[in-house]
């Protein structure tokens, strides 16, 4: 199981004010507000460290259902330049994070367990409709599992539960696990 | 401060991070922040931010955790503004 989320750099940077008076406060734990202080650029650390939190709540959902917004409850720690720790509510995750020139992207798993079978795919996403844009990354992880597992792709259905957390179905009680994450230009999802 | 004044202004507040104009014009009780309206969740921090400073209260991390639709939003909203 995993979780995973993208931040497109430039639409974070006019989107989000993160030096408004309060901002930190409310996402960030000391300890993480000083790794953004500290940081070489601290704009990087700020969203590398929101998509940590993230994908890990995306898994965390997955697992025990409900939704709620505690972003600074999910807490980080940095490990090396691109994994990381995030711990909340008694359980932890482990991350990988990509910091790319226009995007960053991190992908969370339960701590402690191997690397599975992972379908994972991060593209550029064109300038669409809200619903042409979930279209366009359907088609995406559909081809994407068809190309993996042979499955026809009229076959190959994406559905969401009552918490909006999506699967993949092929016709049989199987639910595979697929996370999705979009950010203005970047898309990208993991399946398992 | 009816609940339509409430909701008039809670409207004003969420404007600038709406990315769902039908969502946004259909706005209600039931309207939920993310997924009727398309608000990004780090824009969810700031819509919690101009609450805070709109209503002169402090949302503390157990609010905050339920403020993902108007409905939760005016009940909070309503409990601070009761404790002043």
């Amino acid at each position: 199981m995993t979780g995973n989320d993208i931040v497109d750099i430039k639409l974070a940077a006019a989107e989000s004010n993160w030096k408004r008076k309060g901002f930190l406060d409310k996402i960030f734990t000391l300890h993480e507000q000083q790794y953004i202080s500290d940081a070489a650029l601290p704009h990087e650390m700020v969203w590398k460290l929101w998509t940590m939190k993230e994908s890990a709540y995306k898994i965390y959902t997955r697992q025990f259902g409900g939704r709620f917004f505690a972003p600074q409850q999910f807490c980080c720690t940095i490990l090396t330049e691109t994994t990381g720790l995030v711990a909340y509510n008694n359980t932890s995750y482990q991350t990988i994070t990509v910091i790319a020139k226009d995007y960053i992207y991190s992908i969370a798993r339960p701590a402690g367990v191997k690397k599975n079978n992972l379908i994972n795919s991060c593209f550029y996403l064109p300038e669409l409709h809200n619903y042409k844009k979930q279209l366009f990354i359907y088609k995406k992880i559909i081809a994407s599992y068809n190309s993996v597992t042979g499955k026809m792709k009229k076959k190959i259905n994406i559905i969401k539960d009552k918490n909006g957390v999506p699967f993949i179905n092929c016709g049989n009680n199987l639910q595979i696990p697929v996370s999705i994450t979009h950010h203005g230009h970047f898309a990208a999802f993991t399946i398992h | 401060m009816t609940k339509e004044e409430l909701i008039e202004k809670l409207k004003g507040i969420v404007k600038p991070y709406v990315k769902n104009e039908e969502g946004f014009n259909n706005l209600n009780e039931h309207t939920d922040f993310l997924n009727d309206l398309k608000i990004n969740s780090a824009n969810l921090v700031d819509v919690i931010l101009d609450i805070e400073n709109e209503f002169d209260i402090i949302i503390d991390n157990d609010s905050m955790e339920k403020m993902l639709n108007v409905k939760a939003a005016m009940e909070i909203i309503n409990a601070k503004l009761a404790e002043k």
